[in-house]
Parts: structure tokens; C-alpha cells; sequence
């Protein structure tokens, strides 16, 4: 009897002594971050850059320091992939990143999740004056501004002018059906029938890398991706037009191979060494891969060449999609913390900052051959816009349609890569990889915004 | 015979202050490992099953997460995404399962039962890859499976059979993850089975032989049953493992082409972080709970009855 009721005290001690231990661990956790003890602010930067546009980032925070010298500025830098996860993980904490430079489609579900500040009035005014309107739209929700713009992409055709001069064409396509006769041309067989070099490449494994430059080629056939009140035009006669290029090219006249096409978590990939190693002819990439391309080709970039968007049987001109980068403000960070980020974000993008009139901002993007958002730096960098890659993208950007910035935008980007996706495979044909996408995007979309 | 309470006052003292001290050891001990596990363990899955039944982004306070019940296990059910992935999911456990088990214990028996010079060097070699993080494994093979230039291709061409796309292809992308597992994690099984096969008498051999058994048949007769609770224990961890399967979908693939290596852990993932949906990531997650203990419970009973 008495050891009975000892031995069912052991238990509930344990329950008891393992709950004591909780509470201790519980309240063992740090609190919120105060004001500092000494005058001095500590803000940190994330950004998925990696090496000399890191570098050029820490020579500009050095600079703002020594006139600034009450402010630390600490540089912490993740993979593209891991950016959004971040973000989203430390975001909410006071002691998570202060600046982060984010992807704009991701700006509608951050400030849902009232992790970003708004932008203090005078910065607000110098982003509306600085910025085009397109521009400054991307990095408004609501009408309230949440960030300093930065870099935009958009696409072009990047195509191999050594594989054209063998080819024996001298021009690149302009219209669809130039593209695809010049893909005929270009693609190269074994003694098996399997394709060794592509007319015309595609990427897949990455929802960007496969939709946008897919929807290029729609928009710049009269199409576009969703309606002024948010609703897909996937049923469209251009949507489907796109998708029976893609099918002819893939199935019919075999000049492209999704295969080669792939990307990995890095954005890079087979179909960045496809094109690299003289293996795909034509593909439709965006303004930043020049860096890549350049590390990955040595002498042989100056083989590369750009031009815009092939125009289909229905469209009146060439238009990319286009879609932007900005800096912004963590929400949850102290007062004087946002109040000495926005004061360096207000310098960073300013023309004082940068050499010749543009920002530091401009000079570290125009090093990664990626467009700045601001108006000055675009001036400023005349010379170099005009550079034979780059120029395609800057005379494209006035025609451009930027990449609609919704509730949702990722998981309909992510829907879409599949539907597309499932067509160059052969799962699914082009009225019905279309109409998949039509009913997917419709029940995305409805979640957020209502009919 | 006297009742306890008939007992001497002293004596009962003794046998309390005895037992009390036990107790308090037995709690002391017990303690800081319950701790760690409610903390880690109990505590997160409690919350985890919590949020699934609750709508909202990771990034707000739990406080802000909207009430829907069960609606975010019927939201991935209905999607085709979901339920390819847990298709995904077991055609990879048992593509590793049919692999692994059957090289492993063929593997064991050479390392254990035959005189071969280097055994040890062998067991070391096949155990290394285990050592290695599986992201630098995964990327490494990456490189080894690229269509144009990857040597495997190339080894293919030299001994003439055509070139494939392995991770390029709806059909043997998955299949390639397979084989990237089962070149990791094999050696780890191959000695837990040689840990197995030290248990199992020699005498039954003998006497196996003494009676004319052949090879096979004291394998099949002898090592197989008295190897099953090992075998056991291999096929639970393995599918424990396989079907929580991330980092290789995550750094190759990420779930492409068209959803053929799209797998529940990263569909997890991209609902949780990419867009922004706790609550039905955290539905994944219970449902991926469950299919895995009730698959490890379903293996044991069988195991037991066999």
C-alpha cells in the first residue's frame, strides 16, 4: 500500500518538475530589444547579393558612417531562396534585419502581415518625384508607400550571334513566325535524333524563370496576365496562342527541349550552361543574368546579343513584363532604428551618394547590369545603358508591363509554372494546360480579392 | 501475515525515507530528458496542430490567426498539388525500400560471413557518404546528373546506351532523387544489419549445415527470421526518413518538373514561407505526422506477428 502510493507520486512529480522546467525556459527567453546604452544605433541590411555588389554595398555604409558616425550599418546577405523565408521567419522579431531588400510581389503579403513600416513623409514625397509612376506604383499598397524602389528587370531575347552567323542568318526575329523558322535553323541533332543544340530554350523548375518570359511573349501578343479587378485572362486567345508556340516548338518542329531547361535554388542551372556552352541559340532571359553570363562565357559574351520581344500574330508591338526590387523598413524595429534606416536609404538613393550624379544604389546595380528604378541614376548612367546588352532592356522598358503585384502573387506564379509546365512535358495539352491555369489562378485569387 | 499498518512505526519510517529517495532520484533523472522532449518535441506538435486548425502568416501573432476548424485539411485534400506530393512522397519510400533493404542485408552478410581482405575499409568506404551534409550531396549530384555534361551521361555514351535527363525528365526525376538516397544512406543500414547478424548464433549454422542446408537455404531459414526485429527496425527508420524527404527536392528540383518531385516536406515549406499560409502548412504537417506513425505502428505489429 505505501509503496504504491509513493511509486504513483513519481509521476506526478515528474509531470510536475518537467512543467518547473518549462516555465524556467519560458521565461528564460530574451525580451524586446531596448534603446541601446550608448547614443549609437545598430541597423542591419539583408540582401540576397553576393560578392562586389556586397562589396560596393560596404564601401557605400562606410562612407555614410564616417559622416554618420552614430550609426552601425551591418550587412547580412542570404540566397536568393532563402530571402522570403527569412524575412518572413525574423521579420516579426525587434531584433531581426532592419532594411531588407525585397522582390515587390512579395509587398502585398508582408504588409498584410504588418512587417513593413511606411515610409516617412518626406521620403515618400522624394520617392514620388524621383521615381516614375510605374515605378512607384510597385512599391504602394493601398495608396501608402511602404520603400525605395531599386533595381527593375525585364526581359529581351538574348540570342548567340556566332550560332546566327553559322545559321547564315543576319538579323534576329522579330515576329513569331521569324522565330520559329530561325529555331529550325539553329537546332542541331545527333545520329539519334536528340537535340545537341536548341533552336529556342525555355526554363523550368523556377516559377519566374518559366512564367515570365512566357508571358512576355503573350503580352507582347496582345495579352495580358489578369484584369484591372484582379481576375485571370488564362481563357484568352493570346494565352493560348502563347501555349501553342511553346507546344509547336517542343512537340512539333523539336527545336526546343525542356530538358535542357532546367534551373536550380539558385536560379542558375542547365539552362544558364546551355546557353553559356553555345547549346541553346535563342532564349528570353532578364537584365540581371548579364553578371552570370559574363562569369559563365569569359571572352565569349561579346557572342551574346539582345532584342526585344518576337511579337505575335495578334499583338501590335514588343512589351516585356517587367517587375522590380525595393528597399523598405522593418516594422517591428524601434523607432530609432527605422528612423536611422530610412535616413540611410534616404542617402543611399540620393545623387549625392554615387559618382557623376547617381546614387550608390545606381552604382552598385549598373555593376550587376540590372536597370535602376530612379530617373537621375538612369541619366547619370547613359554611357553604360547603352552598352550592347543592356540597351535592348532600357529601350524596352517604356512598352514594359510590370508583373502584377497581388495578394497571393507567388502561389499564382508557382500555379502557373505547372500549367506550363505539364504542357512541355506532354501531361496536359494547351487548351487544357490554359484552362487549368484559368480555374487555379481564379481559386487563388478569390481568397483575397472578392468577385 | 501483519498489515503494513500493523507494522512496527520505525520500520515504516525506513521503508518511507527509502522510497522517498528513490523518488526524488528517479525525478531528478527523469527530468531535464522529459523537459527537452515536451519542449521540443510535445510542445511544437501541440502548436503545430493548433495553428492547422487557425488561418494567417507565420509572421503575425497567434493572437491575429483567424479561426476555421477543419477547413484547412479539406482546403489540401481538394488540391491535386497536395495529394501528388503524398503520392510522391510513398513511391519514394518504397522505390528506397526495394533498393536499400535488399542490398543492405546482401551487403551485411558479404561483410559479415565471408574472409575478404579490407573488409573494414569497405565497411568505412560505404559508410562515409552517410558522414556528408546532404545539401553538398545533393549538389554534388546535381552536377553529376547534368544532362550535357554530367559524367554520368558520359559514362553512358562510352558504354554506348543513350543519354538520359534524369533530373530533366517527368519520368526519372524522382527516380534520380532515389538513387542519390540510396548512394548516401545505404552504408548506414548496411551496418545496422551487421550489428544484427553479431546476434545470431553460429551454432545454427552449423547445425543448418550439418543437416545439408545450402547457402541460400540457411540464409533464408536461419539468418532471415532470427535478422527480423533488425530488419524491422531498418524498414521503420528507413520510411521514417524517406518520407520526410526535403533537402535534395529543395536545392535540385524544387518539385519540378510539373509536380514529379514535388514532395509533402516542400510543399510544406513553399505554403508556410512563400506564401504566407501557417495554417495549411501546418495541416501538412499533421496529416504528414500521422501517415508516418501510423505507417511505423502498422510496420512494428506486423514485424511482431511474423
Amino acid at each position: 500500500m505505501v509503496s504504491r502510493r509513493i511509486t504513483h507520486r513519481i509521476p506526478r512529480l515528474a509531470a510536475l518538475m518537467t512543467l518547473l522546467v518549462l516555465v524556467l525556459a519560458a521565461c528564460g527567453g530574451s525580451g524586446s530589444a531596448g534603446p541601446s546604452s550608448s547614443s549609437k544605433v545598430a541597423i542591419t541590411y539583408l540582401t540576397h547579393w553576393s560578392g562586389p555588389q556586397v562589396d560596393q554595398l560596404h564601401a557605400a555604409i562606410a562612407a555614410y558612417e564616417k559622416i554618420n558616425p552614430n550609426v552601425t550599418i551591418t550587412v547580412r546577405t542570404v540566397p536568393f531562396g532563402n530571402l522570403l523565408t527569412t524575412i518572413t521567419t525574423q521579420g516579426s522579431s525587434s531584433s531581426g534585419p532592419t532594411i531588407m531588400g525585397i522582390y515587390n510581389l512579395w509587398m502585398p503579403q508582408l504588409v498584410q502581415s504588418n512587417l513593413l513600416a511606411t515610409a516617412p513623409a518626406d521620403d515618400g514625397q522624394d520617392i514620388q518625384q524621383a521615381y516614375a509612376p510605374s515605378i512607384v506604383s510597385a512599391v504602394q499598397v493601398d495608396g501608402k508607400i511602404y520603400g525605395y524602389p531599386n533595381e527593375v528587370d525585364l526581359y529581351a531575347l538574348n540570342y548567340n550571334k556566332a550560332l546566327f552567323q553559322q545559321a547564315g542568318i543576319a538579323n534576329p526575329p522579330t515576329t513569331w513566325a521569324e522565330l520559329i523558322s530561325d529555331a529550325q535553323k539553329l537546332t542541331k541533332r545527333d545520329s539519334s535524333g536528340k537535340i545537341t543544340q536548341q533552336g529556342f530554350g525555355v526554363i523550368t523548375s523556377w516559377n519566374s524563370g518559366v512564367v515570365h518570359p512566357w508571358l512576355s511573349l503573350m503580352d507582347s501578343d496582345g495579352g495580358q496576365l489578369l484584369s484591372a479587378d484582379h481576375k485571370p485572362q488564362l481563357n484568352s486567345k493570346a494565352a493560348l496562342e502563347t501555349t501553342n508556340l511553346y507546344y509547336q516548338l517542343v512537340f512539333k518542329d523539336h527545336t526546343t527541349d525542356p530538358a535542357m531547361g532546367q534551373a536550380n535554388a539558385s536560379t542558375t542551372g542547365p539552362y544558364l550552361d546551355n546557353f553559356a556552352g553555345g547549346k541553346t541559340a535563342m532564349i528570353i532571359m532578364a537584365n540581371w543574368w548579364e553578371s552570370d553570363l559574363q562569369a559563365a562565357m569569359g571572352q565569349r559574351f561579346q557572342d551574346v546579343a539582345t532584342a526585344p520581344i518576337p511579337v505575335g500574330p495578334s499583338g501590335s508591338g514588343s512589351h516585356s513584363v517587367s517587375y522590380s526590387w525595393s528597399t523598405v523598413v522593418s516594422a517591428h524595429a524601434s523607432a530609432d532604428q527605422q528612423a536611422a534606416a530610412w535616413k540611410f536609404l534616404h542617402w543611399l538613393n540620393g545623387p549625392q551618394s554615387g559618382k557623376n550624379g547617381s546614387s550608390a544604389m545606381g552604382d552598385i546595380l549598373m555593376g550587376m547590369g540590372i536597370l535602376p528604378g530612379r530617373t537621375s541614376d538612369l541619366q547619370a548612367h547613359q554611357s553604360q545603358l547603352n552598352s550592347p546588352f543592356i540597351h535592348t532592356y532600357v529601350e524596352e522598358l517604356p512598352t514594359s508591363m510590370p508583373f502584377p503585384t497581388v495578394l497571393g502573387g507567388d502561389e499564382l506564379t508557382t500555379s502557373l509554372q505547372k500549367s506550363i509546365e505539364s504542357m512541355l512535358f506532354g501531361q496536359a495539352s494547351p487548351q487544357q494546360a490554359m484552362s487549368q491555369a484559368q480555374a487555379n489562378l481564379s481559386q487563388i485569387l478569390g481568397q483575397y480579392y472578392s468577385s | 501475515m501483519p498489515s503494513s499498518s500493523l507494522a512496527p512505526l520505525s520500520f515504516k519510517v525506513v521503508i518511507m525515507k527509502r522510497y522517498r529517495s528513490r523518488a526524488v532520484s528517479t525525478v531528478g533523472l527523469l527530468t531535464p530528458g522529459l523537459g527537452l522532449l515536451t519542449l521540443f518535441v510535445a510542445v511544437p506538435i501541440l502548436l503545430t496542430a493548433w495553428i492547422s486548425l487557425h488561418r494567417g502568416s507565420m509572421a503575425v501573432p497567434y493572437s491575429a490567426l483567424q479561426w476555421v476548424g477543419l477547413h484547412n485539411y479539406g482546403t489540401i485534400f481538394a488540391q491535386a498539388t497536395f495529394r501528388t506530393a503524398l503520392l510522391n512522397v510513398f513511391l519514394y519510400s518504397l522505390g528506397n525500400l526495394a533498393i536499400i533493404l535488399p542490398l543492405a542485408i546482401l551487403l551485411g552478410l558479404f561483410l559479415y560471413q565471408t574472409r575478404v581482405r579490407g573488409k573494414q575499409l569497405i565497411r568505412t568506404l560505404l559508410f562515409l557518404p552517410y558522414m556528408i551534409p546532404t545539401v553538398a550531396v545533393a549538389i554534388v549530384w546535381g552536377y553529376l546528373y547534368e544532362p550535357q555534361y554530367g559524367p554520368l551521361n558520359q559514362i553512358l555514351g562510352w558504354l554506348h546506351l543513350p543519354a538520359q535527363d534524369w533530373l530533366g525528365s517527368v519520368h526519372e526525376a524522382l527516380l534520380s532523387l532515389v538513387i542519390l538516397n540510396v548512394w548516401q544512406t545505404l552504408g548506414y543500414y548496411v551496418v545496422i544489419v551487421v550489428a544484427g547478424l553479431t546476434e545470431i548464433p553460429q551454432e545454427y549454422y552449423e547445425a543448418a549445415a550439418i543437416d545439408g542446408a545450402s547457402w541460400f537455404q540457411r540464409q533464408w531459414h536461419v539468418t532471415l527470421p532470427l535478422l527480423r526485429h533488425t530488419l524491422a527496425f531498418v524498414i521503420v527508420i528507413l520510411s521514417i526518413n524517406t518520407l520526410q524527404i526535403f533537402d535534395p527536392v529543395y536545392v535540385l528540383t524544387q518539385g519540378s518538373p510539373v509536380n514529379s518531385t514535388n514532395v509533402v516536406a516542400y510543399q510544406m515549406y513553399v505554403t508556410a514561407f512563400n506564401y504566407g499560409q501557417a495554417g495549411t502548412a501546418s495541416a501538412m504537417a499533421m496529416v504528414l505526422l500521422a501517415v508516418v506513425l501510423v505507417l511505423s505502428l502498422l510496420q512494428l505489429r506486423l514485424f511482431r506477428s511474423i
